[in-house]
């Protein structure tokens, strides 16, 4: 009985019209029902229990400051001294973005990353403000940074001579996770050096700065959580979809339905993208 | 290598949509912003979408389910890779 039930949903035969019911369109949409709904559960966690779901990170400022000195270091630039009012001024952003639960360099309450530069008393000629959260790692963080013209700009902008870091966790949306906030400037008055021209910062100095370190709790990514959904009801379709194309060609047998070939062909696309997909994002 | 009898039977067809999914996803790893990246996708599904309209013209087979079977497996691409972009 089971096993009629099982090779009627997933293999091609007289019984099912040599269509596996599970490609049938009645069939699909319940699994893209089924999808909506995960999708749906994990939203409902997130403001029903919020820091079950979030991001694990091993960033630390330090490796952010390093990296971000090596980038300066492949364009010939002078490397950038560690600031403690800088970092204060990034540690109070990634406060308040957790405090009033918002992700963008400008808060609902009208704050600009210049406030929070003016409020540790950090006068500046040029400044600028990168940040980014949900990444597990400094490499894909920097890479991320990195691909973006506007972030890198600002990694390898000449005028800049001083940079504060925060790696901070906490929630936003329900999800904990660990912000990073670059905040970049020169003090007023300084001259604009140009290249190498800057000493080198002290490691006593970036070590006793606010690194917060890493995410210790083991947490559940919402996005991990939406891949191995996806990726189950993928692979199951195109395991469906490529037994079925092997049956009806071994019997040569004509439907009406849709390619297999050219299903197949679209989730593999599908499902590449995801695989491509990185965790983290940056503004 | 072996290469399905429909396949074989209309190769122009089957490699133009090859060609379109490639290059939607050679885009994609290029794009660096979320928003070019859903484009992206749209882009494809439709892609798709019409390339399936063409393809079951021509063999004489374009029937309502058929179009709806190919809906549906595009939105779902589409709702899967969205869920999945951050």
């Amino acid at each position: 009985m089971l096993k009629k039930l099982w090779t009627h949903y997933f293999i091609p035969q007289e019984r099912n019209n040599y269509r596996a019911s599970i490609l049938k369109p009645n069939f699909l949409l319940l699994l893209l029902v089924a999808y909506l709904l995960n999708q749906s559960a994990i939203k409902t966690l997130t403001i029903a229990k919020p820091g079950i779901l979030g991001y694990s990170s091993e960033i630390t400022a330090q490796k952010v400051f390093d990296q971000t000195n090596i980038e300066r270091q492949k364009d010939e630039l002078s490397p950038l001294i560690y600031s403690e009012t800088l970092s204060k001024s990034a540690k109070a952003k990634a406060q308040d973005m957790f405090a009033n639960d918002y992700w963008s360099h400008n808060s609902p309450q009208g704050k600009t990353p210049w406030t929070f530069f003016d409020a540790v008393g950090y006068k500046y000629s040029v400044a600028g403000e990168n940040l980014a959260k949900d990444f597990p790692d400094t490499d894909s963080l920097m890479k991320a940074w990195m691909a973006s013209p506007t972030h890198k700009a600002n990694i390898v902008h000449t005028r800049y001579q001083e940079i504060g870091i925060a790696v901070v966790n906490g929630t936003i949306g329900g999800i904990k996770t660990t912000l990073v906030v670059q905040h970049f400037g020169t003090p007023l008055g300084a001259s604009i050096t140009s290249k190498n021209t800057i000493p080198q910062p002290s490691e006593e100095v970036v070590q006793s700065s606010n690194i917060l370190g890493k995410t210790n709790q083991p947490l559940i990514s919402p996005l991990t959580l939406s891949k191995i959904f996806g990726s189950v009801i993928f692979i199951g379709l195109a395991i469906v979809l490529f037994v079925d194309g092997f049956v009806t060609v071994k019997k040569n047998v004509h439907r009406f339905t849709g390619s297999t070939v050219g299903h197949i062909s679209f989730l593999i696309f599908i499902f590449l993208l995801m695989l491509y997909n990185q965790q983290g994002s940056i503004f | 290598m072996i290469i399905p009898k429909e396949v074989k039977q209309k190769p122009l067809e089957y490699l133009t949509l090859f060609f379109s999914l490639i290059i939607g996803f050679c885009g994609y790893l290029f794009v660096d912003s979320s928003q070019a990246k859903r484009w992206i996708i749209y882009s494809i599904g439709i892609i798709y979408f019409c390339w399936s309209l063409y393809h079951h013209y021509k063999r004489g087979d374009l029937q309502l389910s058929i179009v709806v079977e190919y809906l549906i497996i595009i939105l779902l691409g589409i709702v899967f890779i969205s869920g999945t972009l951050f």
